[in-house]
């Protein structure tokens, strides 16, 4: 039991000081019982002083493996043990020879000396592994929080590290930000926190002093509680519920104690500055595209209501000025117009359900053909005048996608070269399969791109610099988020022929179904 | 209901009284400015229009009215879109359009599998409305009189149900006795959307619903057949999230 206890659990260490192990007493006995039967058959042939040697071997090994009171059993134990048997008159205690009583005062003494040397030594040698076990742990848990990441983290491992190598329940309270603590009640279940525990922490958070349990502050309360004490201020306070009340007063273990804490609150420090600088930064991103979402939307979504509110007022107001034709125009202006802000309209939404991360991405098999004859359809008036080839292999395989957000990108695709294309230009979409992904293009034969922008133009908000463009510049963006959400990747090249080819990969992960039974 | 039949609904309107004989429609729709153009629009196409602005006044209509179509917006301020479509057809077999916006593709296929007949995503033309309502009104018109027709035409595609012969632009077309069904399924809701669980159902059977990947590549050979260019169909159309279309004019 002891054995376990050394080298483990440490509440085993201190139970044993506490309670008087009868075992030991019972073996010191035993030893002594044993000495004297070795020190019977050296009787005959040896002097009574080498029976002494025997006897003090005996207290030496009680001595080495238990602690002082079963050492001075032992001691007390041979001395009458050696009187009774080995010096006469024998089986009495009376002592004939008066020069023996000298024998037996240096005999106790000798061996009291010995037994408490041997049992300081042993003491000794289990404090220093008791300091390297917990010095062990101080190392393991400044290693841990180096490498935690959140707060959560970190009081998770702090918690941990503390419950075990100090025995008993561990929690943090960290404050409001009125400054109230409270328990991060997730992490420390088993830990009872009243109201004048509470406060008991309360106060150690406000004075940055140790206090609770076992010390001269609030020595009432269930609890130690230390400030976690970091450069800029206390940070929060760690409570500490021992298993075993009062096992903590040697003072170097208090001291462990603090470097633990101190060791907590700066990694918790370190965090938590890293977690507000990393806010800071979402913050100043999301301000930042914000307004340029603002000047760029207000102004792409004016254009367009401009046009229809011109258009409508000019039909009800010129009703009987204007010709067929000029009507004709206005209404075909106003449709399309309407459309293109729906359009807009679309890809707003659909960059904010990027953003935001509320895009569901639906992966089903699809025949790739089809996506591309639902754009092509929906696009049909868009793309009236344009010729558009397709040449889409018949042996494709089936793709893993999200038929609507595919088409989406195929649909924001043609709508960027119908706007940065001369009128009548012709399109062409293409796709194969190569190496475990499958490749769809969409080339145009327009002025191209400046050099050097080919990866820019999937950036939001970019726009051509040509004064034609239109368009919130969310588009292409957009396509580069539904590529990059079924795992593909996308870019643009311009054509040496001239025009720009858009292509994006759709990587064919999984398994694709059986189709047994096909009757083709 | 023929204790409504007295009463006067208050934001309904008289049928139209120039198009006396016209298809009565209901539109169950609370935006105002879709049904003033809706109404300016069928009206002048000779449609009776009764407007309801919410779910209970629209149901009510319905009972009164005996519509030949109901035009439904799913996002109305009482009731769920998807609670008026049950409701309605806890009695009537009443062709019912819903309107819904683009995106909500599960919207769609719960107002199908609800009983819908057909929808169109806001926003929307006029044209594409019409050719909505012709379609559920013929279907609903074959079905009250019985009669299959036996053949379908549609562009140069021909199908003789009768003789069981396709044809592209007079050629025959040799189809797969699946590839067959699907067509033949397709005909007979020919304008009208199928969900892909319905065409799973009805050409696979009901354990099957689960295997839409079957139903996608049966649809593009399908296609390589009877289609010029299966990548700009012109009769199979592919609804994407929801189902397919057979073009019928």
């Amino acid at each position: 039991m002891k054995r376990e206890g050394l080298s483990t659990a440490p509440v085993t260490v201190t139970v044993r000081q506490h309670n008087p192990d009868w075992a030991a007493y019972g073996r010191a006995t035993v030893v002594v019982t044993l000495c004297t039967a070795v020190a019977w058959t050296m009787f005959p042939h040896f002097e009574p002083s080498n029976l002494i040697m025997v006897y003090l071997l005996g207290v030496t090994a009680v001595a080495a493996r238990s602690g002082p009171g079963p050492s001075v059993l032992a001691s007390i134990l041979s001395v009458a043990a050696f009187d009774f048997f080995f010096v006469a008159p024998h089986f009495t205690f009376r002592v004939s020879d008066a020069q023996y009583l000298v024998t037996f005062a240096v005999m106790l003494i000798v061996a009291f000396v010995i037994s408490g040397f041997t049992v300081r030594i042993r003491a000794q040698a289990e404090s220093a592994r008791e300091r390297e076990r917990r010095t062990a742990a101080l190392y393991a848990l400044s290693r841990e929080l180096v490498s935690a990441r959140g707060v959560e983290h970190v009081l998770r491992a702090a918690e941990r590290q503390m419950a075990e190598v100090f025995g008993g329940e561990v929690a943090v309270l960290l404050p409001d930000p009125g400054g109230r603590l409270s328990l991060q009640t997730e992490l420390s279940t088993r830990f009872e926190m009243t109201s004048s525990e509470l406060g008991a922490a309360q106060w150690v958070y406000e004075h940055g002093q140790i206090a609770g349990h076992d010390t001269s502050t609030l020595p009432e309360t269930q609890a130690l509680y230390l400030p976690l004490v970091a450069s800029h201020g206390t940070l929060g306070v760690l409570g500490l519920q021992l298993a075993v009340p009062h096992s903590l007063e040697a003072p170097e273990q208090l001291h462990q104690l603090e470097t633990f804490a101190n060791q907590t609150a700066l990694a918790l420090e370190r965090t938590q500055l890293a977690e507000a600088a990393q806010d800071a930064q979402i913050r100043a991103e999301t301000e930042r595209l914000r307004s340029s979402l603002l000047s760029s939307v207000s102004h792409d979504l004016r254009t367009p209501l401009a046009t229809i509110t011109g258009a409508a007022s000019s039909l009800l107001e010129g009703d009987n000025i204007l010709d067929d034709q000029t009507r004709k125009d206005l209404l075909e202006s106003l449709s399309e117009e309407a459309e293109r802000l729906n359009r807009l309209v679309n890809n707003l939404l659909e960059m904010t359900r990027l953003e935001s991360g509320t895009l569901q991405v639906r992966k089903e098999w699809h025949v790739l053909e089809e996506v591309v004859g639902a754009a092509l359809g929906r696009l049909a008036k868009l793309l009236r005048d344009r010729p558009v080839t397709t040449s889409l292999p018949a042996d494709l395989p089936l793709v893993p996608i999200d038929d609507v957000l595919l088409e989406q990108v195929l649909i924001n695709l043609l709508d960027n070269a119908v706007k940065h294309t001369p009128d009548g230009g012709p399109l062409e979409i293409a796709a194969w399969s190569r190496e475990g992904a499958v490749t769809v293009e969409v080339a145009n034969r327009g002025p191209g791109l400046p050099p050097g922008d080919e990866n820019r133009v999937f950036d939001k908000f970019y726009r051509g610099s040509g004064s034609t463009s239109r368009g919130t510049g969310l588009g292409l963006a957009i396509c580069r988020g539904i590529v990059e959400a079924h795992g593909g990747r996308i870019w643009a090249e311009n054509r040496p022929e001239g025009g720009v080819t858009f292509r994006f990969t759709i990587p064919l992960t999984g398994t694709p179904p059986e189709l047994e039974g096909i009757d083709a | 209901m023929p204790d409504l039949a007295g009463r006067e609904a208050p934001a309904a309107s008289q049928p139209s009284s120039e198009a006396v004989s016209g298809p009565v429609v209901v539109l169950i729709e609370d935006e105002r400015p879709i049904r003033r153009f809706l109404r300016a629009s069928l009206t002048g196409q000779g449609y009776r229009l009764v407007e309801a602005a919410t779910g209970e006044e629209g149901l009510t209509e319905a009972a009164m009215r005996q519509p030949d179509i109901v035009i439904l917006d799913l996002g109305l301020p009482d009731i769920d879109g998807l609670e008026v479509i049950r409701r309605l057809r806890e009695w009537t077999a009443v062709p019912i359009i819903v309107l819904s916006a683009r995106g909500q593709e599960r919207d769609k296929i719960a107002a199908l599998d609800a009983g819908a007949d057909d929808y169109v995503s806001k926003p929307f033309g006029v044209g594409e409305l019409l050719a909505r309502m012709r379609v559920v009104l013929r279907h609903a018109a074959r079905s009250s009189t019985e009669t299959a027709e036996s053949t379908f035409c549609v562009g140069d595609l021909h199908v003789d149900l009768a003789v069981r012969r396709v044809a592209v632009e007079g050629r025959e077309v040799h189809l797969t006795p699946i590839e067959y069904r699907l067509l033949t399924t397709l005909i007979r809701y020919a304008g009208k959307v199928v969900t892909q669980q319905q065409l799973l159902k009805e050409v696979w059977g009901p354990q099957c619903t689960e295997q839409a990947h079957y139903l996608r590549v049966y649809v593009a050979q399908l296609r390589r057949k009877i289609e010029a260019d299966p990548a700009r169909p012109r009769y199979l159309l592919t609804e994407p999230g929801v189902g397919y279309r057979l073009a019928s004019e």
